[in-house]
């Protein structure tokens, strides 16, 4: 198994475990947990094509990368703040609760 | 190839600790054990600014963020959260299974094709991309972020009764 291939299951597999836990865990900020590794995952295949793959001048997977951890970054302060506020209404931060549009 | 084969295993035993631990606390701070351990990962595959912005921007700002927010809003149900995986579980897996085996099945088949030599990633080089080829993406990303950052504090806020419309 070469380098890259090792790469390509390593991330699968981290993606693999953040859907698992966006999945089964009831925590919301748990979900968010499994979110993260799921880009985390897809940023390690970037990393990868990039190191692996033909020479590329214009530095796509690197910059992909920048990117993507930019708007997880968003995602995160956005995700908690709904969160934040959820729990504020319901008194608790269990997805299941979370079934109504009513404010 | 060797640090590869030595942190592989660290990040996927420390996601796995994100994923099972019951309580949200170690949850998070396995979530921010694997992160650096990917930062360290793009640090051994020669993406130095890359890892060093990883470590900085999810280890530092995102995984602090969560583990400051599970302490706000701390609810001691690890029992129930136990009983409720035991039944999501197999469906879970049921979903999830089918990602690593596909990519396992492929790359058995027949191991991609790599290039020999290590690519250069000079932060020189990666600004000058940033802010000439891809000025506009720069321009919606800090949009984006101006956006989040007062979309935040807007529904952070405490609600103030005497003054909804």
């Amino acid at each position: 198994m070469n380098p890259l291939a090792l790469l390509l299951v390593l991330s699968s597999v981290l993606f693999a475990l953040g859907l698992l836990a966006v999945l089964t865990r009831r925590n919301a900020i748990l979900v968010l947990v499994g979110v993260e590794l799921m880009l985390n995952a897809a940023n390690i295949n970037f990393i990868a094509f990039w190191r692996y793959g033909p020479p590329d001048p214009q530095l796509n997977g690197p910059i992909f990368v920048l990117f993507s951890i930019a708007i997880a970054a968003a995602e995160a302060a956005v995700g908690l703040a709904i969160i934040l506020m959820a729990c504020r209404h319901l008194r608790s931060t269990d997805m299941n609760r979370l079934d109504s549009l009513h404010g | 190839m060797i640090p590869l084969l030595i942190l592989a295993p660290l990040i996927l035993l420390a996601a796995v600790g994100a994923v099972w631990k019951a309580r949200p606390v170690h949850a998070a701070l396995f979530l921010a054990l694997a992160l650096s351990f990917t930062a360290v990962l793009y640090l051994a595959l020669g993406a130095d600014f890359i890892g060093l912005v990883q470590f900085m921007v999810y280890v530092g700002a995102v995984a602090v963020l969560i583990v400051f927010s599970l302490l706000i809003i701390h609810r001691g149900d690890e029992s129930e959260e136990a009983a409720r995986r035991r039944r999501a579980l197999p469906l879970g897996l049921l979903c999830a299974l089918p990602v690593p085996v596909v990519i396992l099945a492929a790359v058995s088949r027949g191991a991609p094709t790599t290039v020999e030599g290590a690519p250069v990633l000079s932060v020189r080089q990666l600004g000058t991309l940033l802010f000439t080829t891809h000025a506009p993406a720069v321009i919606a990303v800090v949009v984006l972020l101006t956006a989040v950052m007062v979309g935040a504090a807007l529904l952070a806020r405490e609600p103030q009764p005497d003054r909804r419309p």
